[in-house]
C-alpha cells in the first residue's frame, strides 16, 4: 500500500513566483491497483509521481509504503521498489550502449554493480524471449546501440527494463505521449500485460482519456492540486470516454487528446 | 577494415615522408650542433647569439666546421623533451641547452649516448643535478653582493628592498634566501612577495608599493620579468626605482643592474663548446663555470626620472644599457 | 635510416606515455561527460610524488602504484566537491587543480630533478635483466608500450564489468542510474578517481623518463588530452568495432607525431601551437566530412 499523507508542495518558496501546488493532499493506492491519473497541464499529475519517487522535495506531509515512511529516503534508494518509464523514450535507456548492455544493466538492479562481467551470456536467451514478446523484432538486435532505434522501440525496451527485476510499483509518466498512435497502442497493450502478469501496483499519468478509461482499475482526475473526480471498481469498469470528457469540458480545461 | 588499412597507410606515409625529409635535411657532412632554447626571450636570445659568437671566437666557422639546428620549445616542457629526443636521434655532435627545462630534457635524451651537453643560463647546476656526466656549461648565478652594493651607492638612505619572485622557481627561491642572508651587511631589509602565476605579479607589485619599499630589485625570474613593463608603469607612478639583474632589464627601463650580460655568458658557453668540438676536452672533464665578471649597467633616462645621483666610482665602471 | 628509426621510437614512446593521460580524459570527457580540469594538477602531482620517492630510493615500480593512489585521491576530492558540495563540474576541477599547484610544490619543495644514479622503471634491475642489452630508447619504448597496453587492457576489461557499465550509463543517461537504484554521484566519483589515477600515472612515467618535476608541467595537459580524445574518436568514428581506448591511444601517438614532424621540418616553435590547432581543426572537419559522406551513400 502506498500512502500520501497531508502533502504540502510549494514551488519556488519565498520568492515572488511562489506557487502552492498541494496543500494537505492525501491519496492512498492499494496493492495491485492500476491507477490512471488524468488532468490538465499544471494540475499536479507529474509532481505527484515525482513526490513519490523523491525527485522533488516537499514542504510537509509524509509518503508511506506499507505503513513505513520513505520521505527521508534518497531518490535512488526508493527506486529499489519502483520501476519508472518516462515520457521521453531517451530517459529510460542508455543511447550509446547496446540493447544487450542495457538489458544487463537493468537485470542487475537490486544487486551490487561490482567488478564481475557486466554481461551474463547465459541470460541472452532470456532477454531475447522478453524482447520477442514485444513483437518488434528487437530480439535479433541485441548488439545494436539504443541510439539507432526509433522512439517507440526505445520506449518498449525501457518498459521491459523497468520491470525486468521484481519491483512493487510501476510509475508511468505519460509514457505513450511521444509515440505515434500505433506504437502507443502497442506499448499500452504491453504495459497492461506486464502489470497483470507481474501483479504490479501501477500509477499511470496520461493525457489520453481513452487509455485512462480502457486500462486500469481506478481513475482519478486532478485539477489545481486536488482530486476532483474519482471512479473505481465496477463504476470504473462501466465508464465511457464521453463521461470523463464531459467532466473535463465542464471544468473548462483543455482536453488532452 | 578497409578504412583502417587506408588510414594507417596514410598516417604511416605522412610520418615517414616528413621524417625522411627531415633526415635528408640533417644529413650534411659537417657536424651539427643542436641548440635547444626553452623559449624566445631577450636574455635567452642574447645567450644564444653569444654562444654562436663564442664558437666563432674560437676559430670555428658555421657551415664549414659545424651547422646549427636551432629549436625553441615555446616554454613547453613536453616540447623541450621532443626537441631533445630529435637531437639525440639525429646524433648531433653537441647539444647546447639554454635554460633549465631544456637542459634536463637534453641530459635525459643523451643519457645512453655519448652526446655532450653544454648548458647555459642555469643558476644552480648542482641543485638541478646537472653537474655529473657528459655535461658542462655556464651558470647565471646572480651577483647579489654586487647588486646590494650598487643599490647602497645609488640610494644611501634606503632601508627596504622589495623583490617579487615565483615560488615554484628554485633559482628564485635560493636567490631570495641569499638576498635575505646578505641584506643585513649592507643595512637593508628584504620585503619579498612570492607569486605562482604571471597574472599575480602586478597585484604583488601593488602590495610592495603599499608597503613603502624604497626600491625594487629583480631576479632573473621569467614569470616576473615577463611583465616588467607593467611593473615599471606602477613603480614610476609611485616614484620607486627598480633595479634589474641583467642588462636586458635595464634596457627595458630599470635604473641599473649589477649583473650578467647574457651575451657574454653565451660567449663563455660557446668557448667551452668549442673546446669539446675540437677534442681538447670532454664535457665530463670540464667543470661548469660561473661568470667571473659582472658589469654595471645603467639607464640614464630612468636614473634621471628617479632623481638618483650616480657616485663617481660607479660612474667610472658603468656602461650605458641602450639599444643601438 | 637510423635517425628515422630513432625518431619514430622516441615519438612513439612519448605518445604511449601520454596515452595514459588520454585514457583519463577519455573517461571524464567522453564517458562521464564531465569536463575535468583536475588533470592540469593531477598530472604534475604524479610527477612530484615520483620525483620525491625516486630521490629517496623507493622501488621505481612502487612509485607508480603510489602515484596512482595519490592521483585517485585528487579525483576523489574533485568528485566530492562536485557531488557532495554541489559545485559545478568545471569549477570543482578548477578548485582542485588550483589547490594541487600549491600541494605539488609542498610535496616536491620546488621544481626538482632526480639524479642520474637513482634507478627508474627504465633502468631498474628487473628491466635491465631482461632488456639490458638494448639501448635506452628501446627499453623506454618497450616499458612504455607494456604500461600503455596493460592500462588499456585493464580499462577495456573494467568498462565491461557491471561497475564499468554503470559508469558508461551515468554519462549517457544519469536518470537511468537513479532508476537502477544507484547513487549517480558515487558513480561519477568513481569515474573521476579512475581518470585522475591514470593521469597521475602518466605524470609519474614522464618523471621517470625526464628525471624531473616542474610545477608548470601540467599546464595545457587538459587541452592535450581533449585533443587526443577528439582526434582519436573522430578518426575512428565510423568504425564502431575500434574501442575508445584504442582510438585515444592512436590519437595520442598522432598528436606527438605531428609535433615531431613540425620540429623536424624546422617549423618555428612559436608556430607549433598554431599548427596543432590547425591540425586539430583539420581532423575534426575531415571526420565530419567523412561522416557526411557515409550518410550520403546510405
Amino acid at each position: 500500500m502506498l500512502e500520501l499523507k497531508n502533502i504540502t508542495k510549494i514551488y519556488n518558496p519565498g520568492t515572488i513566483t511562489e506557487m502552492c501546488l498541494f496543500e494537505d493532499f492525501s491519496l492512498t493506492i492499494e496493492n495491485g491497483e492500476f491507477l490512471s491519473i488524468v488532468g490538465s497541464n499544471g494540475s499536479g499529475k507529474t509532481s505527484l509521481l515525482n513526490i513519490i519517487c523523491g525527485s522533488i522535495p516537499i514542504e510537509g506531509g509524509d509518503v508511506l509504503v506499507g505503513g513505513e515512511s520513505i520521505v527521508r529516503q534518497q531518490d535512488y534508494k526508493r527506486y529499489n521498489r519502483i520501476g519508472r518509464v518516462y515520457q521521453n523514450p531517451a530517459m529510460g535507456t542508455c543511447p550509446s550502449l547496446t540493447i544487450l548492455e542495457n538489458m544487463s544493466l537493468a537485470d542487475n538492479k537490486g544487486q551490487r554493480y561490482n567488478l564481475t562481467a557486466g554481461i551474463n551470456k547465459k541470460r541472452r536467451a532470456y532477454y531475447r524471449e522478453q524482447l520477442a514478446s514485444l513483437g518488434l523484432g528487437l530480439e535479433d538486435k541485441l548488439d545494436v546501440k539504443l541510439e539507432s532505434l526509433s522512439g517507440g522501440q526505445r520506449q518498449a525496451v525501457a518498459l521491459i527494463m523497468a520491470t525486468l527485476t521484481p519491483v512493487d510499483f510501476l510509475i508511468l509518466d505519460e509514457h505513450t505521449a511521444a509515440l505515434d498512435p500505433k506504437t502507443a497502442e502497442t506499448i499500452m497493450v504491453l504495459t497492461d500485460k506486464i502489470v497483470r502478469e507481474k501483479n504490479l501496483t501501477a500509477m499511470m499519468v496520461t493525457h489520453n482519456l481513452r487509455y485512462a478509461v480502457q486500462y486500469g482499475s481506478r481513475l482519478i482526475m486532478m485539477n489545481e492540486g486536488r482530486v476532483i473526480y474519482e471512479k473505481a471498481g465496477a463504476e470504473k469498469a462501466a465508464l465511457a470516454v464521453d463521461d470523463v470528457l464531459h467532466i473535463f469540458t465542464e471544468i473548462s480545461i483543455e482536453c488532452g487528446n | 577494415m578497409k578504412n583502417i588499412a587506408k588510414l594507417t597507410r596514410i598516417a604511416v606515409l605522412v610520418l615517414i615522408l616528413s621524417l625522411a625529409f627531415s633526415a635528408a635535411a640533417g644529413c650534411s657532412k659537417t657536424r651539427v650542433i643542436g641548440i635547444s632554447q626553452f623559449g624566445e626571450h631577450a636574455s635567452l636570445d642574447n645567450c644564444r647569439l653569444g654562444f654562436l659568437q663564442g664558437l666563432k671566437d674560437a676559430g670555428l666557422t658555421e657551415g664549414q666546421d659545424f651547422t646549427i639546428d636551432y629549436q625553441n620549445a615555446g616554454f613547453d616542457g613536453a616540447i623541450a623533451t621532443q626537441i631533445a629526443q630529435t637531437f639525440s636521434a639525429k646524433n648531433v655532435a653537441l647539444m647546447c641547452a639554454i635554460a633549465t627545462p631544456s637542459a634536463t630534457a637534453c641530459y635525459a635524451a643523451a643519457e645512453d649516448k655519448d652526446i655532450p651537453v653544454v648548458f647555459s643560463a642555469i643558476t644552480d647546476p648542482v641543485e638541478a643535478k646537472l653537474d655529473s656526466g657528459n655535461i658542462t656549461g655556464t651558470s647565471d648565478k646572480l651577483a647579489v653582493d654586487a647588486q646590494l652594493e650598487l643599490i647602497r651607492k645609488l640610494q644611501p638612505e634606503a632601508d627596504t628592498i622589495g623583490i617579487l619572485y615565483t615560488t615554484s622557481e628554485p633559482n628564485s627561491v635560493s636567490a631570495i634566501a641569499e638576498y635575505k642572508a646578505k641584506a643585513g651587511q649592507y643595512g637593508f631589509t628584504i620585503e619579498a612577495i612570492g607569486v605562482t602565476a604571471q597574472s599575480e605579479v602586478t597585484l604583488a607589485a601593488d602590495s610592495l608599493i603599499a608597503k613603502q619599499v624604497d626600491c625594487f630589485s629583480n631576479l632573473t625570474d621569467n614569470t616576473v620579468v615577463g611583465v616588467l613593463a607593467s611593473i615599471l608603469e606602477k613603480t614610476n607612478e609611485a616614484g620607486i626605482p627598480v633595479y634589474g639583474s641583467e642588462v636586458e632589464q635595464v634596457k627595458r627601463g630599470c635604473v641599473a643592474a649589477a649583473g650578467i650580460d647574457y651575451y657574454q655568458l653565451g660567449r663563455q658557453t660557446g668557448a667551452i663548446a668549442a673546446r669539446i668540438l675540437k677534442g681538447e676536452a670532454k664535457a665530463s672533464e670540464i667543470p661548469y663555470e660561473v661568470i667571473s665578471e659582472y658589469g654595471i649597467y645603467v639607464n640614464s633616462e630612468a636614473i634621471a626620472a628617479a632623481n638618483l645621483t650616480v657616485p663617481a666610482d660607479v660612474a667610472a665602471r658603468m656602461t650605458e644599457a641602450k639599444d643601438a | 635510416m637510423n635517425v628515422l628509426l630513432d625518431l619514430a621510437i622516441s615519438t612513439l614512446t612519448q605518445g604511449l606515455i601520454y596515452a595514459l593521460l588520454s585514457y583519463g580524459v577519455y573517461i571524464t570527457y567522453k564517458i562521464l561527460d564531465f569536463p575535468d580540469l583536475t588533470v592540469d594538477g593531477s598530472f604534475p602531482l604524479g610527477a612530484a610524488v615520483t620525483a620525491v620517492l625516486l630521490t629517496r630510493g623507493t622501488d621505481p615500480f612502487l612509485t607508480l602504484l603510489i602515484a596512482i593512489a595519490i592521483g585517485a585521491l585528487a579525483g576523489l576530492v574533485t568528485g566530492l566537491i562536485h557531488v557532495r558540495l554541489h559545485v559545478r563540474d568545471l569549477l570543482a576541477g578548477i578548485i582542485t587543480m588550483t589547490a594541487l599547484f600549491s600541494i605539488n610544490l609542498q610535496i616536491a619543495g620546488s621544481n626538482m630533478t632526480v639524479e642520474r644514479a637513482a634507478s627508474t622503471i627504465f633502468t631498474a634491475d628487473p628491466v635491465m635483466a631482461l632488456l639490458g642489452a638494448l639501448p635506452l630508447i628501446y627499453r623506454k619504448l618497450i616499458v612504455s608500450l607494456l604500461i600503455a597496453l596493460i592500462g588499456k587492457l585493464v580499462l577495456d576489461v573494467y568498462l565491461k564489468t557491471k561497475n564499468g557499465l554503470l559508469l558508461r550509463a551515468v554519462g549517457d543517461n544519469s536518470v537511468l542510474v537513479t532508476s537502477l537504484a544507484k547513487d549517480k554521484g558515487l558513480v561519477k566519483i568513481t569515474g573521476l578517481v579512475i581518470a585522475n589515477a591514470l593521469v597521475a600515472l602518466s605524470g609519474a612515467i614522464v618523471c621517470h623518463e625526464q628525471r624531473a618535476f616542474s610545477s608548470t608541467m601540467g599546464t595545457g595537459q587538459v587541452v592535450f588530452g581533449l585533443a587526443t580524445v577528439i582526434i582519436g574518436t573522430t578518426l575512428f568514428r565510423s568504425m564502431s568495432f575500434v574501442k575508445g581506448t584504442t582510438a585515444v591511444l592512436v590519437g595520442s601517438i598522432l598528436y606527438k607525431g605531428c609535433i615531431q614532424i613540425a620540429i623536424s621540418i624546422g617549423l618555428p616553435a612559436n608556430l607549433l601551437k598554431l599548427v596543432t590547432a590547425v591540425l586539430f581543426l583539420g581532423i575534426l572537419v575531415f571526420g565530419h566530412a567523412r561522416k557526411g559522406g557515409v550518410k550520403a551513400h546510405a
